[in-house]
């Protein structure tokens, strides 16, 4: 079963493999303008803290504490992204899953309502390490639609608008690994390359010549932000190569900020910096670039979604605060294909 | 799980293992670019690297953790330290978490991962 660490979600599948884990945080983000224009990567700004619904009975409703797993805090309109970390036995070998992410019960990256088990045409899910995030609804080949809290029955959420329903909610995460025959197949390679290396180096001659090429109380429920670039990547195995009877689940329920401390005696999280005031501090912004994989087409299903700001424009006839398009830098490259990560930008920097 | 009876070395040694495995692969991992990236001066690193300074505060191993794929924990009790957060859940009930770890010193990993609790499933 998953455990909860460091307000991460941390799945093991020690059957398999003993040295591995593969954790999940929600990372605190800004909410790109939501327009016709398709953004960079925003900045991590910290995770959010998650706590065991089950701590807290007597102030969720019975519909939370029948759904057991965690709760989280996002102010209205707040924007969040995935991040996904894994760990193998090695620093240099990962441990792959598959891994299903699904907004109110509508598949993140197909549209489709939640299934068990994995499907593999349309793929509907992705798979970790090769892709690093997920920043959004999966709406078309290379773009996503950010993942934005509004309070569910308001008819924000992607839930709503395909389903009329607002039954559900927050976030439905299952994780499957490999099935332990392929797994060590993979492992037994990985152990032959390694021989190989230290033969390699045993030869002192290569040591200068050798360098790598890669630089490597009120339920809410996601809805589909600003328009940002980023590609959902196919999965590199096969279907049956997942052991689904392994896979672990979690519904993450997501709670208004302003209850936080009735609910859990924690003080409410600071309001995040919106796109403007984050660019008007010359912070950067990212273009994550992968190892030249292709990408999946977005989910059929998403064609017709409205966005936040549309729907808030259409109702309230005003614009949706900082839903105004801005001008960014030059994004900064991360990835695998360019060495570094995706950073976490602290508070102080643009306080 | 990281067992310090089977660790002979010291965190600065450790800090120096983790880092140049690191930079054998890429070079972004040097001691300048580490020591950047964890806002310390790269003199400062290396010194705490040759063990010449005593262990670096909470903040920076946390920072230095995170940068070369570490758990924190790991390296604050190398250092001789605990994390802000443990000490103040030891400190809310010190007699029950002092019993609680002497009761499960000696339990092998296996026993001790048991007994962390399991995020709950429920109907949906």
């Amino acid at each position: 079963m998953p455990t909860l660490e460091h307000d991460s979600l941390v799945f093991r599948f020690p059957q398999i493999e003993k040295q591995a884990k593969f954790s999940i945080q929600f990372q605190r983000t800004l909410r790109i303008p939501d327009s016709d224009k398709t953004y960079s990567l925003p900045p991590g700004l910290g995770l959010f803290p998650v706590r065991h619904a089950e701590d807290y009975v007597s102030k969720l409703p019975q519909a939370t504490n029948d759904r057991g797993g965690v709760i989280l805090p996002m102010w209205q309109s707040e924007a969040m992204w995935i991040n996904f970390e894994n760990e193998g036995p090695d620093w240099d070998l990962e441990f792959p899953v598959a891994i299903k992410i699904a907004a109110g019960k509508i598949n993140a990256v197909t549209g489709e309502p939640w299934k068990n088990g994995l499907q593999g045409a349309p793929q509907d899910y992705v798979v970790s390490p090769n892709q690093p995030w997920l920043d959004g609804f999966a709406v078309e080949k290379g773009v996503i639609r950010q993942f934005v809290a509004m309070p569910l029955g308001e008819g924000y959420s992607v839930e709503e608008q395909l389903t009329g329903e607002a039954e559900w909610g927050g976030l439905q995460i299952s994780v499957a690994p490999l099935k332990a025959s392929v797994w060590n197949k993979k492992l037994e390679a990985w152990k032959q390359a390694q021989e190989e290396r230290k033969k390699y180096f045993a030869n002192e001659s290569h040591l200068v010549a050798y360098s790598y090429s890669m630089c490597e109380s009120r339920p809410m429920g996601l809805a589909a932000g600003g328009k940002m670039r980023q590609e959902i990547y196919p999965d590199p195995y096969n279907l049956e190569d997942w052991d689904f009877s392994a896979a672990e689940r979690v519904f993450v329920t997501l709670v208004h900020a302003k209850d936080w401390l009735g609910i859990t005696g924690e003080a409410a999280l600071d309001v995040p910096p919106t796109a403007s005031e984050y660019t008007k501090a010359d912070l950067p912004w990212f273009e994550y670039y992968g190892k030249d994989q292709i990408a999946l087409p977005g989910g059929e299903k998403f064609g017709n979604i409205k966005s936040v700001s549309s729907i808030f424009k259409k109702t309230t006839g005003a614009n949706l605060p900082g839903s105004g398009d801005i001008a960014i830098g030059k994004p900064i490259a991360v990835g695998p294909g360019v060495k570094c990560d995706r950073p976490i930008q602290s508070s102080k920097s643009w306080e | 799980m990281h067992h310090f009876e089977d660790e002979a070395s010291s965190i600065g040694d450790h800090l120096r293992k983790l880092r140049e495995k690191r930079a054998a692969q890429d070079r972004s991992f040097s001691l300048r670019q580490v020591a950047a990236r964890c806002e310390v001066t790269a003199a400062y690193l290396s010194r705490v690297e040759r063990n010449e300074v005593a262990p670096p505060g909470e903040e920076t191993l946390v920072k230095l953790a995170g940068e070369l794929g570490e758990d924190p924990d790991v390296l604050l009790a190398m250092a001789g330290k605990i994390s802000a957060d443990l000490r103040a859940i030891i400190l809310a009930r010190p007699q029950l978490f002092a019993d609680l770890i002497r009761s499960i010193k000696s339990m092998p990993d296996h026993a001790v991962l048991r007994i962390v609790r399991d995020v709950k499933d429920g109907e949906w």
